[in-house]
């Protein structure tokens, strides 16, 4: 098993577009259009699930030796030049797709391949391959690219609602049935019947288990996904659905700003504790605002709370293991 | 103990009174009836408890019979209107709280047995202690504790265990929660619509093979098919929808005369996606879970996910019967499983 590659790409080469180093996307606004590049090698191998079972998987990773399911996050701002360079390691053919922005042809087994495009309108982008359908997309071939607008650092689009600090998180849903015929070169006979959850790439552990508090396993403390602000600090998070299953993504101790759905903004801005999230790269933005949790009494200003699918089937792992799924945690600090 | 706070913010605390065993291939766990990952022992009392305006006691029964309309009879689990007790009393769903904004209301859990229930208050944001969510604080086994709440929004709720969360909601431990603004019932929000009449739409699917778990399946490992739902039996505010009796069931569905606005009040409380077609009425959507929309929608049909709630109202004016379908839908494959059915008959 390969040992998963955390972010750990150096930021050489690339032009103050801050690549997820942190869980939070860093970010500094530009006057101007930059060149932003970023190699993928395209790797697989195999990730262990909570109850033990190994599943192979296929990565847009940041190394050729890692392995990375979601890739890397991608932050560059409208009129930017994303040059993106693919390295397919492996002796299957695949792709790097963006729905409406590029898509780098066939990139056949041993290929390189660079493409390059300009950032387009400002929002919340998959990258993903498609060359076969969905399924490479579903061996974990997906990743989140945020286009900020040009020149602001606190919109998701010029004149939306503001916020501080923002974040991706990628949901995902696996059936090894169909990760195993993949592997072996098949087509997927089964109805496909997800087993095992992630967020960001990772299981939660709740408190007591194998990997509990390492931000490396434990989706409720990995920086990239556990939200951490104090009152006031209006977080934007970017929500995408890789899975086929369709989620319902609930936040405790505040409701969210619903600002978009599959890239649309919407027409008025809702309150939701709820949001229906679509299977098949099914997109959300919203904002948590961290307000003082309106029904606290006394009034609570720090505190923890989970985010969790309320499509409760994603809490679990393997049939059972509840809390081994999709969630993360929530900390007014 | 008071520093409870400091360590489920810096959680390796939490994680070292925790039990061992599960995870990383399963096994283990030295839990009552040999749960893992519940966490009675972190109970204390809720500190921050003031003089209440209204009290919920609630206690367990998880031996509630339902009879479907085929005849077969499932196990229902739920809360029961006052608490102590062991089993007995209880109802699918649970009884409702109704409640005026601004009010400081206890909920008082009282699990009387060995094992492990919280309340949640769905859609209500109280302080983390007063939350009920096990492993952010503490689950509830052979003891009493109060939840404090003050709600700030009028509108639909529910609440329902959260833990085991996946197996403890579906076997129905939850009931209706509502926020009237201080203008009473009749108005949906302050400064908002009035409405005659209320029916209460909460659908939710039934797989009866979980219905035959432990209160603890799957929490050590082991596959007990919690990550697949395949539902046999469609419920509407707890009965059988699939055929006419909910059709025929007060607060479901009803007779009204022209004029009258009915404000239905919607809860998605299955797992699966659900759509929720009007029957040839147009409603108005007002609220969707307990905040007031800043313009409202008019809706034929609305689609709804796990834990989303939509109040409606309809302006009742042109005579008929109208058919409510709510489609079960698979969250993968999109095939509808199974529909419930309800009624608004206008003279």
């Amino acid at each position: 098993m390969k040992r998963r590659d955390f972010l750990k790409v150096g930021s050489a080469g690339i032009a103050s577009a801050l690549v997820g180093t942190t869980g939070l996307i860093s970010w500094s606004r530009r006057a101007h259009a930059a060149t932003i590049s970023k190699t993928f090698y395209i790797t697989d191998g195999t990730i262990t699930m909570p109850d033990g079972a190994d599943v192979y998987f296929r990565g847009y990773s940041s190394s050729a030796n890692g392995l990375d399911v979601p890739g890397e996050q991608l932050v560059v701002q409208e009129g930017d030049t994303v040059r993106i360079t693919l390295v397919n390691t492996l002796n299957t053919t695949h792709n790097f797709v963006i729905d409406g922005v590029v898509d780098s042809g066939a990139i056949g087994g041993g290929q390189s391949k660079t493409v390059e495009f300009v950032a387009g309108n400002a929002g919340t982008y998959m990258y993903h391959d498609d060359r076969n359908g969905e399924y490479n997309r579903l061996l974990g071939m997906h990743g989140g690219m945020a286009v900020m607008p040009a020149g602001s650092s606190d919109e998701l689009y010029s004149g939306s609602p503001t916020f501080v600090q923002q974040y991706f998180w990628i949901f995902h849903d696996i059936d090894p049935d169909w990760h195993n015929a993949l592997r072996n070169g098949s087509t997927p006979s089964s109805q496909y019947e997800p087993m095992y959850f992630t967020l960001n790439g990772l299981f939660a552990r709740p408190p007591g288990a194998p990997g509990a508090m390492d931000p490396e396993v434990d989706a409720m403390v990995d920086p990239r996904s556990a939200l951490h602000g104090h009152v006031g600090d209006r977080t934007l998070v970017r929500i995408l659905n890789a899975g086929k299953a369709a989620q319902s993504v609930h936040t405790h101790g505040n409701h969210m700003e619903w600002l978009t759905e599959n890239g649309q903004i919407r027409p008025d801005v809702w309150k939701k504790d709820c949001l229906y999230l679509d299977g098949n790269m099914g997109a959300l933005d919203v904002i948590y605002p961290f307000e003082v949790p309106p029904d606290s009494w006394p009034p609570a200003t720090k505190g923890a709370y989970p985010m969790h699918l309320h499509s409760e089937m994603s809490q679990t792992a393997g049939g059972g293991l509840y809390m081994f799924g999709a969630l993360t945690d929530i900390y007014f600090e | 103990m008071f520093n409870v706070l400091e360590k489920s913010l810096n959680r390796p605390a939490m994680g070292m009174r925790s039990r061992d065993g599960g995870g990383g291939g399963g096994g283990g766990g030295g839990g009552m009836g040999g749960a893992c990952y519940v966490y009675p022992e972190n109970l204390i009392t809720n500190p921050n408890l003031v003089s209440p305006d209204v009290v919920y006691q609630r206690g367990i029964d998880m031996d509630i019979p339902m009879t479907m309309d085929d005849g077969n009879v499932v196990t229902m689990w739920g809360f029961t209107d006052g608490g102590g007790g062991m089993g007995g009393g209880g109802t699918f769903p649970s009884p409702a709280m109704r409640v005026r904004q601004g009010q400081i209301v206890h909920t008082v859990l009282d699990v009387n047995m060995m094992w492990a229930h919280t309340i949640h208050h769905h859609g209500i944001e109280p302080h983390y202690y007063s939350d009920g969510v096990g492993h952010i604080t503490w689950d509830v086994q052979g003891a009493s504790y109060t939840y404090q709440w003050r709600p700030a929004h009028a509108g639909t709720y529910f609440y329902h265990c959260h833990t085991n969360t996946v197996l403890h909601a579906e076997m129905g431990m939850y009931g209706a929660l509502i926020v009237d603004p201080p203008e009473g019932i009749g108005t949906l929000y302050s400064g908002g619509p009035t409405y005659d009449t209320e029916l209460f739409w909460v659908v939710d699917e039934i797989d009866s093979n979980w219905h035959r778990l432990a209160w603890d399946a799957g929490t050590c490992g082991g596959n007990v098919g919690l990550h697949s739902l395949n539902p046999d039996y469609f419920i509407i505010t707890g009965v059988d929808g699939s055929g006419s009796t909910a059709m025929n069931a007060a607060a479901i569905s009803g007779t009204f005369q022209r004029g009258t606005k009915v404000l239905a009040r919607y809860i998605c409380a299955g797992y699966h996606p659900q759509r929720i077609r009007f029957g040839g009425l147009t409603g108005t959507v007002h609220i969707s879970d307990g905040r007031v929309l800043p313009n409202a929608i008019q809706a034929t049909e609305l689609r709804a996910h796990s834990g989303e709630r939509y109040d409606v109202i309809f302006d009742l004016d042109t005579r008929g019967e109208y058919i409510i379908e709510t489609d079960i839908i698979h969250w993968v494959s999109g095939e509808v499983l199974g529909t419930t059915r309800s009624r608004i008959t206008v003279i």
